[in-house]
């Protein structure tokens, strides 16, 4: 059953899962502690910064899951699974691709 | 009703329009009445504060469901923010994007954790999913939409009848993987607190798979639609996953496709932050506490809560497709 390409358990590493695990919980809390600071401005008057400070919050949100990719495509690679290192590249020239197509739509 | 139109216009404006009486009545007030300058502020501020927290509570539910069914929850909000709050639709899907970002994010910890996501599946198919988004943007405009709807809707409602005939098993029986599958090592095993074992479970099908990725990323890009709903029939049906490993799979995945997306929103300036700001935060709550539900539930109340939205997307696509 077990393909000849793939190492199970590399034991001196960390399973991918744990590490993006980790990866995904940092991004949530950094992006939920500068929403949750925006909002609480913002329903106390700072109409200067709150916005900026949600925007943040959102952009930092925005960001995790393109990190997840990268750092999905670095294990691979560091465990020599070209394959999925290169899957990972397709997605992200699909995403960088597919951004500069919705900004040449924009109006 | 005063809510609903305000946070329509940027909300900015709001604020300024609030305070300034409130700055007026500072100045014109005698020092001894201060304590009415405090009230009328927060009598006006009552406005934007009990707003945002409906926003909250809806985007907290929205959060919760989206989690378990590995949605990403535009079901709930677009319909809820346009109809409940008169935010322009723009704006509302604009919210609703960076919303599934947040679902994903929010849930998937917990299901990385317990193995329930398989991350080499959501790797192969969001290569899938990315390019389908990306060649459904580019010949968006070239072809029928109302038959699109009507297509994918009668996809929908045959997995949902599919769904609906399984909808007592809690895992797919004996699957035998393709050579594919093998070759890509997809199986995977979860600890399945509900049952209270560890469940081994083979992945086939794998390139049928990938094309289905394919069409409904092009079908996200085409018709604006969320792609979740396609995601996890595709995993459950075709490729005989367990139920709660492709809603989990799926939940991982949309955030990608999700990102994409609200990259190009926010250089529109259509992601207004005081209108997604609680929304977001509040479906990104409901997702961790979502997720911590799923692990715990049945696979076949899963299905239940799955087969009606199913049934409802199918209905709601055929219709827009007939009436065009």
């Amino acid at each position: 059953m077990m393909p000849e390409t793939h190492h199970e358990a590399p034991s001196r590493h960390e399973p991918i899962e744990m590490v993006l695990a980790r990866l995904l919980r940092l991004g949530s809390m950094i992006a939920a502690i500068l929403l949750a600071v925006g909002i609480g401005a913002m329903l106390l008057g700072h109409t200067g910064f709150a916005p900026r400070l949600i925007t943040a919050g959102l952009l930092t949100l925005l960001a995790t899951p393109i990190m997840r990719v990268v750092v999905a495509g670095l294990i691979f690679a560091r465990d020599r699974d070209w394959r999925f290192a290169f899957f990972c590249l397709v997605v992200l020239c699909a995403l960088v691709a597919g951004v500069l197509l919705g900004h040449g739509h924009g109006e | 009703m005063p809510s609903s139109r305000l946070l329509d216009a940027d909300l900015l404006h709001l604020r300024r329009r609030v305070l300034a009486p409130a700055k007026i009545a500072k100045e014109l007030l005698p020092a001894t009445n201060r304590t009415g300058y405090w009230a009328t502020l927060l009598k006006e501020n009552s406005i934007l504060l009990i707003t945002t927290l409906e926003i909250f509570t809806i985007a907290i539910a929205a959060g919760i469901v989206g989690s378990i069914l590995g949605l990403g929850g535009g079901i709930i909000i677009v319909p809820s923010l346009t109809l409940l709050f008169g935010v322009s639709m723009r704006s509302a899907v604009a919210a609703s994007t960076v919303s599934i970002i947040a679902t994903s994010t929010g849930a998937a910890v917990a299901f990385l954790r317990d193995r329930l996501t398989n991350t080499r599946v959501a790797m192969w198919l969001e290569m899938g999913t990315a390019t389908g988004a990306l060649s459904g943007a580019l010949i968006a405009g070239y072809l029928d939409q109302r038959f699109l709807f009507i297509l994918f809707g009668l996809l929908l409602a045959y997995s949902g009848y599919n769904m609906f005939r399984t909808r007592k098993a809690e895992l797919p029986g004996e699957v035998v993987p393709d050579r594919l599958s093998k070759k890509l090592n997809l199986a995977g095993s979860y600890y399945d607190r509900m049952l209270g074992r560890r469940v081994e479970y083979q992945v086939t099908r794998t390139l049928p798979g990938l094309i289905i990725m394919y069409f409904s990323g092009a079908a996200a890009g085409l018709l604006g639609i969320g792609a979740g709903i396609f995601k996890v029939p595709a995993m459950d049906q075709v490729m005989r996953m367990p139920f709660k490993a492709s809603t989990a799979t799926s939940n991982f995945m949309i955030g990608v496709t999700a990102a994409s997306g609200a990259v190009v929103y926010f250089a529109r300036g259509d992601v207004k932050p005081l209108v997604a700001g609680p929304v977001v935060l509040g479906v990104l709550l409901g997702a961790v506490l979502g997720a911590r539900l799923m692990v715990r539930m049945k696979t076949s109340t899963i299905r239940k809560l799955f087969i009606p939205l199913l049934v409802y997307t199918a209905i709601e696509m055929i219709y827009r497709g007939v009436k065009g």
